[in-house]
């Protein structure tokens, strides 16, 4: 690690984590307060820990409540895969949405919903997972023939796979008419009227994502190091490489499964990150984690008020700050952190 | 040399370039011209008849019409409802490929038909093949493909898609003119205009519940406000809408917002074996709201009371409303 500046790096990265939880307090507090239905500030917080039977506990508990928790988690999960994918490919671009792991779970999902409309959702998980590894598998070949995954090779095969299945998706649906309005929404990414079922569906996935990831964090930060000297060290890397391609198709595809594709958090949180803090990865994973959560809650707040009262899919929200975030990326080069 | 050649060989590809398309217009230019031999033929032939060429104002400007067409192709459903008021049978219908979404009133009315594909992307060629006089198309969906659709047959464009209520009657006047059954378009009109009064008187004065029509399915709930299609008609009757602003027509709301407009009378047109309904029946909010409380919440369908939008399916859609609420 850095022996110069320690007393430095250990306030911003205290500074950080302090950031990242006010932030997370205040995004997850106006995700409840945000709605149609409007309710004092006060009870929202009252709602938070009883149920006084009146209406607006039960829009906070069963509505509000359950959304914001949906947010968290699927904000965390995208920006832990967005960052265990720019470990392993040594590339700032990797993330989800350019690995062609979301479209391939969509295209998947979309399949799944067409052709077994009474398909319970825990089911619709796993077309995910098989999508999200078709998609990644695809875009990991063709970026890496002709000699190395060069951050540009990647994102071009990204968008190249990412566009391909997305007409595949398109086609399905026009063939389909009648679920049309159903997928087009949904197809953007969001996350409103999910309920707690979505949470119970979520939480196992993420929890033994989570886990894994962190059991992996101290290998991933060798890796970062380069491959030479991640064998030197004695690194098992394809073991490596492997269990975190794992871990990505299971938090990107979970992710996917219940809130559509959201692009964007993946690629700009372990980047800001790891600007702010370095690269030990078992710092980066947690600490994504909790910005991922709040970038997609806060997101979601801002999406309701594009046609108030009306909803928008968050992923409207998180592609208009992220594209140029992502230009600004590619711009810079792709320097891998 | 080099250059030369080059010269050369661009000089040959623009002349070449220049010769088809010139080609192409003059094919274009003598089918007009027959085109237009054959109507002033017909006009010089059939002037002992009511037989006219009229300019009928669309939404993309002027179409001329000449006598009475017999093959009309209908590429929504509203222009279906308003040939079959007139006692038309379509030769070719945009019916998405399905022809269960005719509905019953107005398959009793119309014959066999051929179906020309879905209302979002109408086969050009089966229209063509079918020769129609006339061809009647949607302004939101169709108007990019106006052009081509002219080339077929005259064409007029009205709103099918985006319009409300009046502007339905509004379309209707102008397909009757099109057809050159300006009379029998009144007296169609008329009557229906006698129906909607006797309708409106069997709902009471002082009625104040508001109504929701809305589309469930999967992945949401797609409310029909005041300005909408069913929203406006209702609202022609003295039904007031729950939702009483909003720019668009048909908006996705979730369940705060249904507890927040909290209407007295809901009426699903279902899309799909599973909605969000089914969700949302579990949650106290939903049994909460006004509607379900009262039981007054019902099921219709989803191609009378939205796909069709015409004078006969806007009669049954109230007749409809009326018994549910007051029988």
């Amino acid at each position: 690690m850095v022996t110069k500046n320690t007393t430095i790096h250990k306030f911003k990265l205290w500074f950080t984590i302090t950031l990242g939880v006010l932030l997370l307090f205040i995004s997850f507090i106006a995700s409840l307060s945000v709605g149609a239905y409007s309710i004092d500030f006060s009870q929202v917080l009252a709602a938070l820990f009883t149920n006084d039977g009146s209406k607006a506990a039960s829009i906070i508990q069963t509505i509000r409540l359950p959304r914001a928790v949906v947010g968290l988690i699927i904000g965390a999960c995208l920006a832990i895969a967005g960052s265990i994918m720019q470990s392993i490919t040594n590339n700032p671009l990797a993330s989800p949405q350019i690995f062609g792991v979301n479209a391939g779970a969509s295209l998947m999902v979309v399949i799944g919903v067409v052709l077994f409309p009474d398909l319970a959702p825990n089911t619709l998980v796993y077309f995910a997972f098989l999508g999200a590894a078709f998609g990644g598998a695809v875009v990991y070949y063709m970026a890496s023939t002709g000699g190395g995954m060069t951050p540009v090779k990647l994102a071009l095969a990204g968008i190249t796979v990412h566009l391909f299945l997305s007409s595949l998706i398109e086609g399905i649906v026009l063939f389909n008419e009648t679920s049309t309005e159903d997928v087009l929404f949904w197809l953007a990414g969001g996350i409103d009227g999910r309920n707690w079922g979505d949470v119970q569906l979520l939480l196992p996935w993420t929890l033994a994502g989570v886990l894994t990831a962190m059991i992996l964090s101290k290998s991933l930060t060798i890796l970062s190091l380069g491959d030479d000297l991640a064998k030197g060290l004695g690194q098992n890397i394809g073991l490596i490489r492997g269990a975190s391609a794992v871990l990505v198709i299971i938090l990107a595809g979970v992710s996917v499964a219940v809130a559509g594709p959201i692009g964007f958090i993946g690629l700009m949180i372990p980047n800001i990150v790891r600007s702010l803090i370095g690269s030990d990865y078992r710092l980066v994973i947690p600490i994504s984690a909790l910005f991922g959560a709040v970038l997609l809650t806060g997101a979601d707040v801002i999406s309701r008020y594009i046609a108030f009262p009306a909803e928008s899919p968050v992923g409207i929200v998180t592609a208009l700050i992220g594209a140029p975030f992502f230009l600004y990326l590619a711009r810079k080069g792709g320097r891998s952190s | 040399m080099k250059w030369t050649v080059r010269l050369l060989t661009i000089a040959v590809i623009l002349v070449l370039a220049a010769c088809g398309s010139s080609e192409e217009g003059q094919e274009i230019e003598s089918d007009e011209a027959t085109g237009s031999n054959n109507s002033e033929e017909t006009q010089s032939e059939e002037n002992s008849g009511s037989e006219e060429t009229r300019v009928i104002q669309h939404e993309m400007g002027e179409t001329e019409i000449s006598g009475q067409p017999e093959n009309v192709v209908a590429l929504e459903f509203s222009f279906v409802d308003n040939l079959a008021s007139l006692g038309v049978t379509p030769i070719g219908i945009a019916d998405d490929n399905d022809k269960e979404r005719i509905i019953e009133p107005i398959q009793e009315k119309i014959g066999e038909y051929t179906s020309v594909g879905t209302r979002k992307q109408p086969s050009l060629e089966v229209i063509s093949s079918l020769q129609p006089d006339l061809i009647i198309a949607d302004m939101k969906r169709h108007k990019d493909i106006y052009d081509q659709l002219s080339e077929i047959a005259p064409t007029i464009i009205l709103p099918s898609l985006a319009a409300d209520y009046e502007g339905i009657i509004d379309s209707f006047e102008t397909v009757s003119k099109a057809m050159g059954m300006e009379e029998k378009g009144a007296e169609v009109l008329a009557e229906h205009k006698d129906k909607m009064e006797t309708l409106r008187s069997q709902v009471p004065e002082d009625e104040d519940r508001t109504v929701l029509p809305a589309v469930v399915a999967d992945s949401g709930y797609y409310a029909h406000n005041m300005e909408s299609y069913t929203g406006s008609l209702l609202e022609s009757i003295g039904l007031k809408n729950a939702i009483q602003s909003g720019d668009d027509r048909y908006n996705k709301i979730n369940l705060e917002q249904v507890v927040e407009f909290n209407p007295d009378v809901m009426f699903h047109m279902l899309s799909g074996e599973q909605t969000v309904v089914d969700e949302w029946k579990e949650n106290e909010l939903y049994q909460d709201v006004s509607a379900v409380k009262n039981g007054e919440v019902h099921q219709v369908d989803r191609n009378m009371w939205s796909r069709f939008r015409g004078l006969i399916s806007s009669e049954k859609i109230l007749e409809d409303a009326i018994s549910y609420l007051y029988e």
